[in-house]
């Protein structure tokens, strides 16, 4: 999208999203669910994202300061309220996968006073590097606060020769002053529609999964288009009784889906599937 | 990133699925004259190399011994991603974070890229032949070395490498190769031995209701842990199976477990014989053990238990309801458990459970038979470096080959082997990257990075069958003065033994021949050619084998007197080190990716930190970010408190792996080397040292420093609900989506 177009047609793009079966005669809307009783805590998922998506390895000092770039983190907790019940931890402790909820009502999209994160027609929340100015809003309008900003030129520190031959060539570099995050590895899903769209097809159920995805030794991580019925993405959301466009959810309550801070009224596209403890043990 | 030294040429140089590196093929000029060849762009990409098109090639991780066979995602003959081969049984296409970094290894920029030799103080950059020369003086044809004058000094190590260290040592008519491993399983591996009949056995946890684990992390740096991860990820489906973790300090799979309790160290076999004795109450347990142990049982009331563990008497009752009324069921020992003076007896009662709950076959199986016994890996243990520091002190050792392994970090004080080093005469290293033990050697020869050399392994886990693990190049060599290692020993065995491998041009064609040779084992029509290839693109050779059935040796656990741990009051804390599963013992803290990775359970990065419980900091009024002399008797070490409420409040952790001082830019100066301060204690049925069985005294220093780590102000979700605990009988797993690997 260029920048003339955004202008041009700025009413238009700014529909209030999301609405109900928003991408019903879409091809692509892409969504996750991550299952916290399979989720061990164990950091391959983020590792997999620093080698597929270029992110820097900061060092000791810029870590300090919170200026670490990971995309995905693991969050651990010790308890769900104000204190920590008893004296130790002993129903282990609350692991969280947390990256980009890419949602489809983003609190970071109004904000930016450029138009450099917007919403795609396939629902990411995307991030335009060229036209970031790095004013930070989105950052701090985040909830979820898996937004990271580049202090330092980190192509001229964080591969030192011959490190950047990693690099992937796919995805870009970022510099100095520019916004980024989670992104679903893109890279990998524009790869994906470029192929199906040559053959004449949908991209198909698990022919694209994110890098997170792919490494989690324990499939925590379910990637998928939710415009089709039957990816497993779809299907769990369905059966979990999550809506996309919906800010509080009529459901069972013996399923384990959730989407986090809903009522922020964000509208994810991650579903996360509770924990569970066997409380007899 | 401009300032690459490798040329566009290399770049476009990738090694195809035929593994051969393929030149550009020149053009005579009478053969394009009369037609019989086309001219070709000077630009032609090689084999399989499409301009923005990654490929795929299979290979075998040796980041760890687990064998895991992983893909290279390769560009433009560049190696950029590391994924897990579906083809794998091990991996079933995952991969873990220690994994991944792999390819840091190979693009690390403090890489050795050149032979070293010692001039004085220091080491020297040389030419290949003149390292060569100095290497074959001292070890070629005319070396008169013989026996145990000669020692090669390896990490865990199988396949081909395994043997052909085996030949040259033959060919000096000794057997003498070390193998350490600062975190060896040995005590372990003893105890399964005396009781089930096999070392490793096959762990079935997905079939398992119910897990007991002591201080087993099989989800963190136990043997395997991507398999183990899946197997786990299915027995979390329906029906959901119990993990409940008994340990000091929280683990990995601590940290996943229904119910976690805490233990004073070294109490384990004392808790899981008062399980035993609660066991053989019901009515279906009595026949299982003979009546002396029986009664020997007997003093192993609950009361008792409770009072010598730490752990409430009615846990036990309530555990050992469980495991009866879930069956089967899994009881695992750990290196927690193992690594104490009893550690044997301790892992030996621990697995009595199993005989008691008969889990035999069920939960618990042998591995299949290898065909290949040559290539099975050998466990490195400490005691052998112990009895290699007493050689080398005794003057008796005359040569030393170091290949993967850096004693000189990672040996406790009480074994000097670095001040020994002097007395041997020659001692050369085999490495990718200069360590502290490197520096001290005469000879540094540089290896090819692990993506750039052919090798096979055999995993020490072997979950089902038996699979032979093909490694192969992922990419060209960035450096041109690296060599394989394998090519380095063939180079002298033909030194050595000429006749005997005159047929073998390189190491490529000494592996090949190797390994199309084992084709008649794999049942296979295919000819040697197509069959070797086939073993290059999946790379795995796998073959299907019925698990080796176990044996009941209930009579080897040893039921004395319950024993109290001694205080002492000169070292009142019990100190219990904790292994990461990315740094394991130190040997990936240069990889940077791992070194920002954070620890998952305390969010801590690129540091060594002292865990200690809330309640006993407050009561010695120490917070986060307090500097704390940890002391034992060996020697003492200073980091930042960390306040984690998962260890047991008499206890004090500290992470294993770092405070290098000679391991390159990522890893020196990160934290402190903990290895320093273990106590000479060794488990005496073994004699292997016992690393759970330090006593320290903590000290504050009145310093303070800002713990770096990713976890922010609190430690709590304060009502705002980000992960959701369900009561598993409240769930309906049955009723979901789910499609789980393997």
């Amino acid at each position: 999208m260029s920048l003339s177009n955004l202008i041009k047609n700025w009413s238009s793009l700014r529909v209030k999203r999301p609405y109900e079966d928003q991408y019903k005669d879409k091809d692509y809307k892409w969504a996750m669910v991550i299952d916290l009783d399979a989720c061990t805590g164990c950091n391959a998922c983020t590792t997999a994202c620093y080698a597929e998506n270029n992110l820097p390895v900061v060092g000791r000092e810029a870590f300090s300061k919170g200026q670490a770039m990971h995309w995905i983190r693991i969050e651990r907790y010790w308890g769900e309220g104000e204190e920590m019940k008893g004296r130790f931890p002993d129903r282990g402790a609350q692991f969280l996968p947390m990256l980009c909820q890419q949602c489809e009502s983003a609190p970071c999209e109004v904000v930016c006073p450029v138009g450099a994160t917007h919403h795609t027609p396939d629902g990411l929340n995307s991030q335009v590097y060229n036209r970031c100015i790095g004013s930070r809003y989105c950052s701090a309008n985040c909830p979820y606060k898996v937004r990271y900003f580049n202090w330092w030129q980190y192509p001229e520190r964080a591969w030192p020769n011959p490190l950047e031959l990693q690099l992937n060539p796919d995805v870009t570099v970022r510099s100095k002053g520019v916004m980024e995050k989670c992104t679903f590895c893109v890279q990998r899903l524009t790869e994906a529609k470029g192929r199906a769209r040559t053959e004449g097809r949908r991209v198909a159920d698990g022919e694209v999964v994110t890098a997170c995805a792919q490494a989690c030794p324990t499939s925590a991580i379910t990637f998928g288009n939710l415009a089709d019925d039957k990816s497993q993405v779809a299907r769990t959301w369905e059966r979990q009784q999550i809506k996309l466009a919906s800010d509080r959810q009529e459901k069972d309550e013996n399923l384990r889906g959730y989407r986090i801070l809903e009522d922020l009224r964000t509208y994810p596209s991650i579903v996360y599937m509770e924990r569970v403890r066997d409380s007899e043990a | 990133m401009s300032n690459s030294n490798i040329d566009r040429r290399d770049f476009l140089r990738v090694l195809g699925i035929s593994g051969a590196a393929a030149t550009l093929a020149g053009c005579g000029n009478t053969s394009i004259e009369s037609g019989a060849e086309l001219v070709e762009s000077y630009v032609q990409p090689e084999d399989f190399v499409v301009p923005g098109v990654g490929v795929f090639y299979a290979s075998t991780c040796t980041q760890c011994g687990s064998g895991c066979g992983i893909m290279g995602r390769v560009r433009e003959g560049r190696l950029l991603k590391l994924e897990g081969n579906p083809k794998s049984g091990i991996s079933g296409g995952k991969i873990c974070g220690l994994g991944q970094a792999g390819v840091q290894v190979h693009y690390n920029p403090d890489r050795l890229t050149t032979p070293m030799m010692r001039e004085g103080e220091t080491l020297k950059p040389v030419s290949w032949d003149k390292a060569m020369a100095v290497l074959t003086a001292r070890l070629g044809s005319s070396s008169a070395l013989s026996g145990d004058q000669i020692a090669v000094l390896t990490g865990e190590i199988s396949g081909h490498q395994k043997v052909l260290l085996g030949l040259l040592l033959e060919s000096f008519n000794s057997t003498n190769h070390v193998v350490y491993d600062a975190l060896s399983p040995t005590i372990g591996r003893a105890a399964c031995k005396a009781v089930l009949g096999v070392e490793q056995p096959v762990l079935q946890i997905d079939k398992a209701r119910l897990i007991l684990s002591f201080g087993n992390d099989f989800l963190g740096a136990g043997p395997s842990p991507v398999h183990m991860a899946a197997q786990y990820a299915r027995f979390r489906k329906a029906p959901r199976g119990t993990l409940i973790q008994i340990e000091p300090r929280m683990t990995l799979t601590g940290a996943n477990a229904d119910r976690w309790y805490a233990i004073i160290p070294g109490t384990e076999g004392v808790f899981a014989l008062g399980l035993a004795h609660s066991l053989l109450q019901h009515q279906e347990y009595a026949h299982a053990v003979s009546a002396d142990i029986a009664e020997a049982l007997k003093q192993y009331d609950k009361d008792t238990v409770s009072e010598i563990t730490g752990v409430h008497a009615d846990a036990l009752s309530h555990i050992a309801g469980m495991l009866w009324e879930r069956s089967p069921n899994l009881v695992l020992s750990g290196p927690a458990a193992e690594g104490h003076a009893h550690g044997f007896d301790n892992a030996a009662a621990i697995l009595l459970l199993n005989l008691i709950l008969d889990n035999r076959g069920k939960t618990l199986q042998g591995q299949a038979s290898h065909p290949f016994p040559q290539l099975t890996p050998i466990t490195g243990s400490t005691g052998a470096l112990t009895r290699l520091n007493q050689a080398v002190t005794a003057g008796k050792c005359q040569a030393l080959v170091v290949i993967g392994s850096n004693p000189v970090f990672t040996a406790p004080t009480f074994v000097p082997f670095a001040n020994n080093l002097s007395k041997v005469p020659f001692k050369v290293a085999f490495v990718t990257q200069l360590d502290e033990t490197a520096r001290q050697c005469d000879l540094v020869l540089p290896l090819l990075s692990p993506m750039e050399d052919f090798g096979t392994h055999v995993a020490g886990y072997q979950p089902a069958g038996v699979d032979l693990m093909i490694q192969q190049p992922l990419m060209e060599r960035l450096y041109p003065e690296t060599r394989g290692l394998g090519d380095i020993l063939l180079d002298l065995l033909k030194q050595r033994k000429p006749d005997a491998y005159k047929a073998f041009p390189d190491y490529y064609a000494y592996i090949k021949t190797a390994v199309t040779k084992a084709k008649p084992v794999f049942r296979t029509t295919s000819s040697d050619d197509n069959f070797w290839e086939d073993a290059l693109r999946n790379g795995v050779l796998h073959l299907d084998g019925p698990p080796a059935a176990l044996e009941t040796h209930a009579a080897a656990v040893k039921v004395d007197k319950p024993r109290s741990v001694v205080t002492d009051v000169h070292y009142p804390f019990y100190f219990v080190p904790s292994v990461k599963a990315d740094l394991r013992d130190g040997r990936h803290a240069n990889l940077p990716w791992l070194q920002e990775s954070p620890d998952p359970l305390t969010t801590i990065v690129w540091d060594s930190w002292v865990e200690i419980h809330p309640t006993t900091a407050a009561e010695m009024q120490i917070r986060e970010g307090d500097i704390l002399e940890v002391q034992s008797a060996t020697g003492s070490v200073m980091a930042k408190a960390y306040l984690f409420p998962g260890i047991q409040p008499d206890t004090v952790s500290m992470p294993l792996g770092q405070g290098h001082t000679a391991y390159g830019r990522y890893a020196d100066g990160m934290g402190v080397n903990t290895f320093k301060i273990f106590d000479p204690v060794f488990d005496e049925h073994t004699g292997e040292l016992a690393l759970y069985a330090t006593r320290v005294i903590i000290k504050k220093t009145g310093e303070h420093a800002n713990v770096v780590k990713d976890e922010g102000p609190t430690a709590l979700q304060q009502g705002r609900k980000l992960v959701v605990t369900m009561a598993a009988d409240q769930a309906q797993l049955a009723k979901e989506i789910s499609r789980v690997t393997q």
